[in-house]
């Protein structure tokens, strides 16, 4: 009956619209340089979007933030892929097998602990400036993140599902692909996620600490030309291109884990 | 009744060590033979092992000394040719209901439509057609017992396990499902499956058992057959034999009746 | 033996031969990263020479002098060098945690006093959340220049903005029975909020903490990498520079056992306050 009722909350909107009014003032009262004003950050961003000529005026690769958004992209989506998956498949097997956990786990702990961030420059030295040193730093730390919930997922699944399969005639193989990788699937998707939304801001580190190309080195060049206007725009494609990211994953989740409560939850 | 032993138990044996470091005896030399179609229950106090002895049949376990025969061959391992409903629900609730009846089918390679049509005909015969697409969050208590149920008769076992599976169930439910398990076992034109049966209700076991088989401490303390005629209802079980049966179950369980008193 | 010690153990001795590795590779791979650099410093060179170059980041004071003003390597001056920057180190990580945890969970509990204040903040929380932490270290430094209290409250934004959606998330999802119940007994605004909001979002708040403290280091660390002057972070990145690797090494070893002893440290404060909580809550 009311916009309420279908889910429309419009103090939400209305919030939004706030948030920007108190940026405008703020912006009003400081230096552009300092704060420009929420307008100019989005003209700047569909300005540089396609072509932005002082950026190779910096020596950037790619003049346009679309070029470079890309390249982060790319980055992020080889590295998730890859170390969701060896993350994974590592902690599910070590779920079950006594010799993996032992010779895994506990490294894997403390790489859980430490912040991964500690690696880049070591990765900078060992792969040298380009994709191989951010793509792995990324990948190693989206691997962890999946590692220990794979691995908490299936040491806590009840085993009675696979004692069931069993007596329904299972076998090994059915027992992982039927039982052990469906059932801890919203686990999965739920670090998957997570991992996801820490992947860009390390992708940028490393961007920033060695890079020709890619969000972090646009940031490195305007950061050096004191432009906070093209950083905010920066900055702010970037959050909407995490933001797509972690709307997918979650209709990832609403896909594969409807059965679940998780899944339930957004369906 | 002269027929084929189905299972045979010989001097069967399952010792735990408990993390205290603690011997204990869930089975302790058990030897049974059950005939082919045969519906056995299995009744005794809590912990006196009878979820072992089926864990033990089922292959989920093994024991530490004897061994358990299946139609002349040892057991080693779990199998299709016997299936097994879980006391808490086992139903895999990330499968939907039709997904969950076919899974054993799916599993020895039925092809997908033929394992379709033998599900739906058992998610009929325990009443659940209507929710065939559903997930099993979206279900009771009771209907995952029937689902489950299904799931194992689907299967084709010859053999099926159940280990107290109405136990959660509120009375009234339960009163349906031993309609619904013995239409099923009880199949005009096909041959009965053999069933054990656990549970610790009394009334259960009579109303449902050719025999009962009473555990107390790991060892089998009784063995008695059930004579009366199936249907069985409130009525025919009201029978003078029946209710000495009763009483001496009841004495089994360690509760003082009148009937023991007299 | 119980299964905890076993793991353990078990743990350990896979730490101990990864150590044993580390010197058989040491000796296998002789690879320098420059002349004078091997890519794989023994252990014997990282606990020596490696351990008093480290002196070189020594800043002065406590009458020990500098490498710069000429003297020697002492491992007097490796020893007040290390301390040093750990301490800058910490202090950020430090000062983040108080300001940002503060002022976050207060924002979020004001925020949370109202069912409109909530829904007006939820977009752009939800927004600022999205912006990748790390990539913002830039805008910080435009903002405050390279400064410490620029490390800090580019550290303590961070922990802010996830302290302050968790504390709105963790009230929201108090259960509404708790809450009636404490009305019934006659409970005021501010009683219910002392007495049973506070108690009830402290599990989840656990979560929270420990996903603070992770993203504190990584906030800290990557301030001191992109523009420090202090701060093991920055012996690091200048060490890169020159491609020291053994250096490297050893500061990365110093602050892993730092962030593992404070992940214990926090874990078993929250053992303690939360002995209450089933397990289930505290998971
Ligand atoms: N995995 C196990 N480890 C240790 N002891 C067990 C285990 N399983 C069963 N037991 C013990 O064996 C005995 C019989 O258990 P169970 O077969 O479950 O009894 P019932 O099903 O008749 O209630 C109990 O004393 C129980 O404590
Ligand atoms: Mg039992």
């Amino acid at each position: 009956m009311t916009l309420r009722g279908l889910g429309f909350d419009p103090l939400r909107p209305l919030g939004a619209l706030l948030f920007l009014g108190l940026w405008q003032a703020a912006s009003a009262s400081m230096a552009p340089i300092m704060l420009p004003s929420p307008w100019s950050v989005v003209k700047r961003a569909s300005a540089d979007f396609w072509s932005a000529p002082s950026l190779a005026y910096y020596g950037v690769e790619d003049p346009s933030l679309f070029g470079n958004l890309v390249y982060t992209s790319e980055n992020v989506a080889i590295a998730v892929l890859v170390g969701a998956s060896l993350g994974a498949l590592v902690g599910l097997a070590a779920s079950r097998v006594w010799l993996v956990r032992a010779l895994v786990n506990p490294i894997m702990l403390t790489a859980g602990t430490a912040p991964i961030i500690i690696a880049a420059p070591f990765l900078l030295i060992w792969f040298g400036v380009g994709r191989a040193s951010a793509v792995s730093l990324v990948a190693f730390y989206v691997a962890t993140i999946l590692y220990l919930f794979a691995e908490r997922a299936a040491r806590n699944l009840d085993p009675i599902y696979e004692h069931s399969a069993l007596t329904l005639g299972a076998g090994p193989r059915r027992l992982i692909r039927d039982i052990l990788i469906p059932a801890t699937v919203p686990e999965l998707l739920g670090g998957f996620r997570i991992a996801l939304a820490g992947a860009w801001g390390l992708e940028a580190v490393s961007e920033l600490l060695g890079a020709q190309s890619g969000i972090g080195k646009v940031l490195e060049v305007l950061a050096g030309a004191t432009d906070a206007q093209g950083i905010l725009a920066s900055l702010i494609l970037l959050g909407v291109v995490a933001l797509a990211a972690d709307a997918c994953a979650a209709a990832l989740i609403a896909r594969f884990a409807a059965w679940s409560a998780a899944g339930a939850q957004r369906l | 009744m002269t027929s084929q032993r189905m299972i045979e138990f010989v001097h069967v044996r399952r010792e735990y060590r408990r993390a205290d470091g603690a011997h204990v005896t869930a089975v302790d030399d058990v030897s049974l033979i059950v005939p082919e179609g045969e519906f056995v229950c299995l009744i005794g106090p809590s912990g006196c092992g009878k979820s072992t002895l089926l864990q033990l049949l089922a292959g989920l376990d093994a024991p530490t000394s004897g061994s358990i025969v299946l139609k002349a061959k040892e057991i080693e391992g779990p199998g299709p040719e016997r299936g097994m409903v879980f006391q808490r629900d086992s139903v895999f609730p990330w499968m939907r209901v039709i997904d969950n009846v076919e899974y054993g089918l799916k599993c020895r390679g039925v092809r997908a439509p033929e394992r379709r049509r033998i599900a739906r005909d058992y998610l009929a015969r325990v009443g659940l057609t209507h929710v065939e697409g559903a997930w099993p969050r979206e279900l009771s208590g009771g209907m995952l017992k029937r689902v489950a149920i299904a799931a194992v008769f689907a299967n084709g076992g010859e053999v099926l396990l159940l280990d107290e599976p109405f136990g959660a169930l509120d009375y009234v439910t339960r009163r349906q499902l031993h309609d619904v398990l013995l239409a099923l076992w009880d199949t005009p034109g096909a041959t009965r499956r053999t069933v054990l049966f656990v549970t610790h209700d009394v009334d259960e076991a009579l109303t449902l058992a050719d025999r009962i088989v009473v555990m107390h401490s790991g060892r089998i303390a009784d063995d008695i057959p059930i004579a009366a005629m199936r249907p069985r209802n409130d009525d025919t079980l009201a029978t003078p034999e029946i209710i000495a049966i009763k009483h001496k179950l009841l004495a089994h369980l360690g509760l003082q009746t009148k009937g023991a008193h007299a | 033996m119980s299964a905890a010690a076993k793991e353990r153990l078990v743990s350990l001795a896979v730490f101990a031969a990864l150590a044993g590795l580390w010197q058989i590779m040491s000796r296998v791979y002789v690879v320098e990263a420059q002349p004078g650099e091997p890519m794989i410093p023994g252990w014997q060179i990282l606990f020596t020479r490696t351990f008093l170059s480290l002196a070189d980041y020594w800043g002065g004071g406590f009458g020990v002098p500098t490498v710069a003003d000429g003297a020697a390597r002492t491992y007097l001056a490796a020893t007040l060098s290390l301390l040093s920057h750990l301490a800058f180190t910490l202090a950020r990580l430090c000062v983040a945690l108080a300001l940002g945890g503060g002022a976050g969970f207060a924002l979020g509990l004001a925020v949370s006093w109202s069912r409109f204040t909530r829904a007006l903040v939820e977009w752009p929380v939800h927004f600022l959340r999205a912006l990748p932490l790390l990539a913002m270290v830039p805008l910080f430094q435009l903002w405050f220049g390279a400064t410490f209290l620029g490390q800090s409250l580019f550290a303590a934004y961070g922990i802010g903005v996830i302290v302050f959606a968790a504390t709105v998330n963790a009230v929201r999802n108090v259960p509404q029975i708790y809450i009636d119940n404490a009305r019934l007994f006659g409970a005021s605004r501010f009683a219910l909020y002392r007495d049973v909001i506070l108690p009830a979002i402290l599990p989840a708040m656990r979560s929270a903490a420990l996903l603070c403290l992770a993203a504190g280091w990584s906030a800290v660390l990557g301030a001191e990498y992109l523009g420090a002057q202090t701060g093991l972070g920055y012996v690091i990145v200048y060490a890169q520079q020159f491609a020291y690797l053994d250096r490297m090494f050893l500061v990365a070893l110093v602050l892993i056992v730092c962030t593992s002893a404070s992940f214990r440290l926090a874990q078993t404060l929250f053992a303690r306050w939360l002995v209450w909580a089933p397990p289930s809550m505290r998971a």
